[in-house]
């Protein structure tokens, strides 16, 4: 006994984290804006948002693909009418699972108007947020 | 006056018209919500879309006000009473879960117990 606690006074374990990612902290992330097990994720890139959203713009049936370029009015270059913007407005959101108010959904008329939405919102939803 | 008239007039339709896209995105979700799949919301949405078709032609004012307002109504009757709402919105199972800590707290994770003995 008294040799057990002898050896515990002079052996000392040096704590670290084994592994980075499962502690709460984490190596490799930043300590402002990610914490473990949040919904907080890092924000979409520009590029990424701009490639979804022409997708969704391209796969709507009354738009022809090949005319879509991340820079035209819905109305105006694509011929659709209002409630058709409506329809887009509402398949962006369900794209990146957002619920944009109605006074500003009214107001994303282009392609551009979009793109700029829905990267500057904060909740905006990357692909894989059901597998987070 | 005729310019002031046309002003008006002008004014008029414009807010006919948002009220009109406001009202068919409402419904057009709540179409949504009352659709237990999406292969069923399909034909819902098309009948939604030619109500509001037949009547894209009208261009006296005061009928154009009463049919906003019977559509108004009509939707008003049918809405869902427990529509979906994205989750971390208002009203939604994630809102106000896990919020991000208020600035200027800090939380030291590493105790350093074994170098202050």
């Amino acid at each position: 006994m008294a040799l057990r606690a002898a050896l515990l006074r002079h052996v000392r374990i040096p704590a670290q984290t084994l592994n980075p990612a499962l502690t709460l902290t984490g190596g490799k992330w930043g300590p402002p804006s990610l914490r473990w097990m949040s919904s907080h994720d890092d924000h979409l890139t520009k590029s990424e948002v701009t490639e979804r959203v022409l997708s969704v713009v391209k796969s709507f049936p009354k738009v022809d693909p090949s005319t879509v370029t991340s820079d035209v009015h819905f109305q105006k270059d694509l011929g659709l009418d209002s409630l058709d913007n409506v329809e887009i407005v509402m398949a962006l959101e369900e794209e990146f699972k957002l619920e944009i108010p109605d006074k500003e959904a009214d107001k994303i008329d282009s392609t551009n108007l979009a793109i700029e939405y829905i990267y500057n919102h904060p909740m905006a939803g990357s692909v894989c947020a059901l597998l987070r | 006056m005729s310019a002031v008239s046309t002003a008006a007039y002008a004014a008029r339709r414009a807010a006919q018209k948002e009220k009109v896209r406001i009202l068919y995105r409402r419904a057009l979700k709540d179409t949504l919500n009352w659709a237990v799949h999406r292969h069923l919301f399909y034909p819902d949405a098309d009948a939604l879309r030619e109500r509001f078709e037949t009547n894209k032609h009208v261009e006296d004012p005061d009928t154009i006000d009463r049919l906003i307002e019977n559509a108004e109504a009509s939707y008003n009757k049918w809405r869902h009473p427990d529509p979906y709402v994205v989750p971390w919105a208002p009203g939604g199972s994630k809102f106000h879960r896990n919020p991000t800590p208020p600035a200027g707290i800090e939380i030291v994770y590493d105790y350093g117990k074994e170098d202050n003995e």
